[in-house]
């Protein structure tokens, strides 16, 4: 497999901030690359380091094996870019939007209508091509910004937090529609904080904070970096501080937490966790009305990583 | 309170823009102050000329080079075609009078030379023409009746001739216009002023999410309207304090005569009516990009057909129809009725207490007017 | 690429509604009232008759009664109304301002006025004339008796005063007035009024170029990421824009040409020169603002339009005295503020026969506008940025 992307020893700052702190990582060809990380870790900025759109003090970047530079034409022409903030113009249609900015890629006016086409059908925009902006609602309008960044069929794309504040039908339209474009061979690299999405659609994590990376690997790679590797929650209505203590004191546990009538309890590895605990409860006759257990999540990976939500 | 207070925090967030626009309007006045024309008035300087003689400095021609030098003030320029039309140009001179070769000698022959004029087109040149023609036609007279030297002398007599005048008025004119004018351009300054200000600070609260919390919280809209009416007019008070303090500092003493307090009142009360009818205008708009459009519309708009820039008598009497349907007009209309106000007896009263009553009924119009669109609206959503 | 990014923004620019309003509609609007307010300056100084009361001590006097007549004689020329009253009445008026002036004609004449003023002016001066023509024929009656001993003094007399008051009426051939006429107060407001349209014109620039720029928001990112050249992007947005900029300035003068009846002169040609200079440099100065100031939209807007309306106020939009004052007092003001170039240029070709200062204020333009081009090329050249 081919590298698309690599950045070697990365470095910005904004005045004596260090944004990103020396980051260095590659991107396979075909690959879909989440890039975690809480609002201001540095994801943007680093896309927008990638791009050339933002200078930068140290390292270096190349893109499809040549190094990227804000006149490497022939490598912009094969990357789209789908920004945080709807980047489309109030005063044209969705059609024309999307045509305007695959024109400045795609001079061929057979060849970009074809395009367009099929890129308002992969975001399911059909019924609103004449539609303005302005008439769109906040899922469509994500879905016409993402329109917007891959109607040429770049061969890298990025996503910036494409589905923030968005609709769950739109979301899954989005989430799918980048799935198809995978399976026609783009490489995307995908940033968000909503870390369902990253398992349900990347091959690889990278993790950010405060400009550093703190992880990178596969979902299973990153559980695993994790010393939790239960986790049981329980819904009882009233628990005492006393039996909190007590329940730290059992076999394997990590740590406890009770808030809002919810105690949770993580677990390092080890056996028969659940059936000690139900023997206890069931013991001191303390009555709950669920009771489950999870495998760790990516967010308990970063929980533990940087002591932090990764979702502000 | 909290919806006072918040008024006064958004103010305060905009504080820069506010500022500016404020400045710049009030210098805006300050400086139309300045260069206020008083040309339109007997006891006003003698009109500047330039004379550019080609003929002797004798005979007929001297004579009427002397009466020019006693009735106006004659500049000494370069003889240079470029020296004169820009002397014309900035206005140096209003009038450039040439007299061709031989004009005495063939004025007196009654040959009918031709002096040549040209002028700026301004009262003042105006003016001087009357003045060459009223001479050179009481020449002409004489000459034709007989032609001998002793005219001269009769000439002079006669040009020299005056009226005797009498002005009724005690009043300081000069001082006066200067400051119906400066108040008169208030109309532009603080309703630009009021109307920017207002719309931009209220669409703030006039923000979807905003308008939807207010609606559904306890407060009764009219007492809303009410408070919210209340801080722009708090600004607007500031505003016109400021535009009243400039004025003293230009204008002087004479702010403090009875017609300076009365355009200072008047002033007042037109920024009561500028409030309000910012007020509804924020209430009509719904678009911020909006608000520069409609501030120069309005004002601009008002001031050219109600008379700010140019004195009313001058406007189209259709335009002065229109005006009267504009709170502007009556505000100018007093301020004119105000500074030539002498006897304070109830015929010269009454006519600006009719003014004063129609703005305020134009005020109470534009609140009710907003009441009334907040509460359909309020229905509405 | 270059057509298809013209086509657009040429497009972008047209459907945003504030844009076309500062640049077509606000200037046919403030024309339109221009149009409303002066329209009758130069008529209304003609036809406005002055009112005067006129009160008799004396045996009416002959040369006064008939010159009064002579003034109020309704037609064309008519400039007095009068009003044969007496003092109380005449006071009475007077003090409601319903007449302008008291004309007492006892054995001296006397004028008495309220106040100073237009009409009060012209009513000294009306007045006096009746008075010096009196004089006139005072001396010439004296002169003939006393010069000619002939049996016909009278009909002589009366042959001579005829001729005089005939003279009197008839108008001068003596005086060739070459002002330019041209110049009246109105076409001044209306050459302040393309200036400004002009440097409105930099709205359209300024938006069209915004959308270029990775720092400017997020539309110029995405065009920075495309692999169209920045160098194509600006140049085809800036024709955009200059064309619709042109379109708005001609839609202009064809509504003051056609509707409101305005009179451009002879020099036409030289004006649609000044004019294109004139976009040129509100296209420059929108260029400027676009490349150099960051900050919204909206604010930059603002302070196009705030700088505009300050050149046109100081070369004379709201009273042509301010023109003068700065050109006399802080000259170097003027000599860099396009608004007044502009209506400068247009002045300079009606007062001066030579095209001399006209040219110097295009020069002065195209100067300026090439200054403002320049820095803001510093800015633009600029591919990667410090900050987003």
């Amino acid at each position: 497999m081919n590298k698309v992307i690599e950045v070697e020893h990365l470095t910005k700052e904004y005045k004596k901030q260090k944004a990103v702190n020396n980051l260095s990582f590659t991107v396979q060809e075909g690959e879909i690359l989440g890039l975690l990380g809480p609002n201001g870790s540095g994801k943007s900025t680093t896309i927008n380091c990638i791009l050339s759109l933002l200078k930068f003090q140290k390292g270096k970047i190349k893109i499809f094996g040549k190094e990227m530079t804000p006149s490497a034409y022939d490598i912009k022409k094969d990357i789209g870019v789908v920004f945080q903030e709807v980047a489309v113009f109030e005063e044209l249609t969705v059609y024309e939007n999307i045509d305007y900015f695959c024109g400045l890629y795609i001079k061929d006016r057979k060849k970009r209508e074809q395009f367009i086409l099929e890129a308002i059908d992969l975001v399911g925009l059909e019924h609103y091509q004449k539609f303005y902006p302005k008439q769109l609602s906040g899922g469509l309008l994500r879905r016409l910004n993402i329109a917007c960044g891959i109607a040429h069929k770049p061969k890298l794309i990025f996503f910036d937090e494409p589905t923030v504040a968005v609709d769950p039908q739109s979301r899954n339209n989005i989430l799918s529609g980048i799935e198809t474009l995978r399976k026609n061979g783009a490489t995307i690299i995908y940033t968000t904080h909503y870390m369902e999405e990253v398992e349900i659609l990347c091959d690889r994590v990278m993790i950010l904070d405060k400009g550093e990376m703190i992880a990178s690997g596969t979902i299973a790679e990153l559980k695993k970096l994790t010393n939790i590797e239960e986790k049981v929650t329980v819904e009882i209505a009233n628990l005492k501080e006393k039996e909190q203590k007590k329940l730290k004191e059992f076999p394997n546990v990590m740590d406890v937490t009770y808030q809002n009538g919810l105690l949770i309890i993580s677990y390092k590895k080890g056996q028969n966790n659940l059936l000690t605990l139900m023997d206890y409860l069931k013991e001191n006759q303390i009555n709950y009305q669920k009771i489950y257990s999870e495998r760790p999540t990516l967010n308990d990976v970063f929980l533990e990583l940087t002591g932090k939500e990764l979702r502000d | 309170m909290t919806i006072f207070k918040t008024f006064l925090k958004v103010l305060n967030k905009n504080k820069g823009i506010v500022i500016l626009y404020s400045a710049i309007l009030i210098f805006f006045a300050a400086f139309s102050l300045q260069n206020n024309d008083n040309s339109m008035q007997f006891e006003k300087e003698k009109p500047s000329i330039a004379i550019r003689n080609r003929d002797q400095e004798e005979g007929f021609t001297k004579e009427f080079i002397t009466y020019l030098k006693e009735n106006s003030e004659v500049i000494e320029l370069e003889d240079k075609e470029e020296a004169y039309l820009d002397a014309l140009f900035y206005r140096n001179v209003n009038t450039i009078i040439t007299i061709p070769e031989q004009f005495g000698e063939n004025f007196v022959a009654q040959n009918n030379p031709e002096i040549e004029v040209k002028g700026t087109n301004s009262y003042e040149s105006e003016l001087t023409n009357l003045m060459i023609e009223r001479y050179l036609k009481v020449a002409k007279i004489y000459f034709t009746i007989s032609p001998s030297e002793e005219n001269f002398q009769k000439i002079k007599e006669t040009v020299e001739e005056e009226i005797k005048l009498e002005m009724t008025s005690k009043l300081n004119t000069n001082e006066l216009k200067k400051m119906a004018t400066y108040y008169n351009f208030a109309n532009y300054s603080i309703l630009a002023g009021c109307v920017y200000v207002i719309c931009l600070i209220l669409s703030s609260f006039k923000n979807e999410k905003i308008k939807k919390r207010t609606i559904i919280s306890s407060v009764n809209e009219i007492k809303y309207n009410r408070i919210l009416l209340m801080g722009n007019f708090l600004f607007a008070i500031v505003l016109w304090l400021f535009y009243c303090l400039i004025s003293i500092v230009l204008i002087g003493n004479i702010m403090f005569t009875k017609q300076g307090i009365g355009c200072i009142l008047n002033s007042l009360l037109f920024t009561l009516c500028a409030v309000t009818l910012s007020f509804l205008i924020s209430n009509l708009i719904q678009n911020k990009n909006a608000i520069n459009g409609i501030v120069n519309v309005i004002a601009l708009g008002s001031s050219f057909l109600c008379g700010a820039f140019v004195p009313t008598e001058l406007l189209p009497e259709m335009v002065q129809k229109v005006a009267h349907l504009l709170p502007s007009y009556y505000f100018i209309n007093n301020n004119e009725k105000i500074t030539s106000l002498e006897n304070w007896n109830w015929e010269h009263l009454s006519p600006i207490l009719l003014n004063t009553i129609i703005l305020l009924f134009f005020s109470c119009l534009f609140v009710i007017i907003t009441n009334y669109l907040t509460k359909k609206r309020r229905k509405q959503t | 690429m270059f057509f298809h990014n013209f086509k657009y923004t040429f497009k972008i620019l047209f459907k945003n509604k504030s844009l076309i309003f500062w640049t077509f509609a606000f200037p046919i609007i403030l024309g339109t009232l221009f149009y409303f307010a002066f329209s009758d300056i130069e008529k209304k100084e003609q036809f406005d008759r002055i009112q005067i009361a006129i009160i008799e001590n004396e045996l009416p006097n002959e040369i006064w009664n008939q010159a009064l007549k002579e003034l109020s004689e309704e037609g064309e020329n008519q400039i007095l109304q009068l009003q044969y009253t007496n003092i109380e009445q005449a006071n009475k008026l007077l003090e409601e301002e319903k007449i302008s002036g008291i004309l007492i004609l006892d054995s001296e004449q006397k004028l008495i006025v309220k106040k100073n003023g237009i009409n009060e002016t012209i009513l000294k001066f009306a007045i006096e004339e009746i008075k010096q023509t009196e004089t006139m024929l005072k001396n010439i009656i004296h002169s003939i008796t006393y010069e000619s001993q002939i049996q016909d003094t009278k009909n002589s007399i009366n042959m001579t005063i005829q001729k005089i008051l005939q003279m009197k009426t008839e108008s001068m051939n003596n005086i060739k007035d070459v002002s330019v006429n041209n110049m009246s107060y109105t076409m001044i407001e209306y050459y302040t009024l393309i200036a400004m349209t002009c440097l409105y014109g930099g709205l359209l620039s300024m938006i069209a170029i915004q959308k270029n720029l990775a720092n400017m928001g997020s539309v110029g990112k995405r065009s920075a990421t495309s692999p169209t050249t920045k160098k194509t992007m600006i140049l085809s947005s800036l024709l955009s824009s200059y064309l619709i900029q042109l379109i708005g300035i001609i839609l202009l003068f064809l509504y003051t040409i056609f509707v409101l009846n305005v009179d451009y002169g002879n020099h036409f040609s030289f004006v649609v020169l000044l004019t294109l200079v004139g976009c040129f440099a509100g296209l420059s100065l929108g260029i400027f603002l676009a490349s150099t100031l960051k900050s919204s939209e909206n604010s930059k807007t603002g302070i196009l339009l705030a700088i505009t309306m300050f050149g046109c106020f100081l070369s004379g939009m709201m009273g042509i005295t301010m023109k003068y004052v700065v050109d006399k007092n802080i000259p170097f003001i003027n000599r860099i503020n396009p608004a007044n170039l502009i209506t400068d240029g247009f002045y300079a070709l009606y007062y001066y026969d030579t095209q001399t200062r006209f040219y110097h204020n295009v020069i002065g333009l195209l100067l300026i506008s090439c200054f403002l081009i320049f820095i803001s090329i510093l800015f633009l050249r600029r591919q990667t940025y410090d900050n987003l």
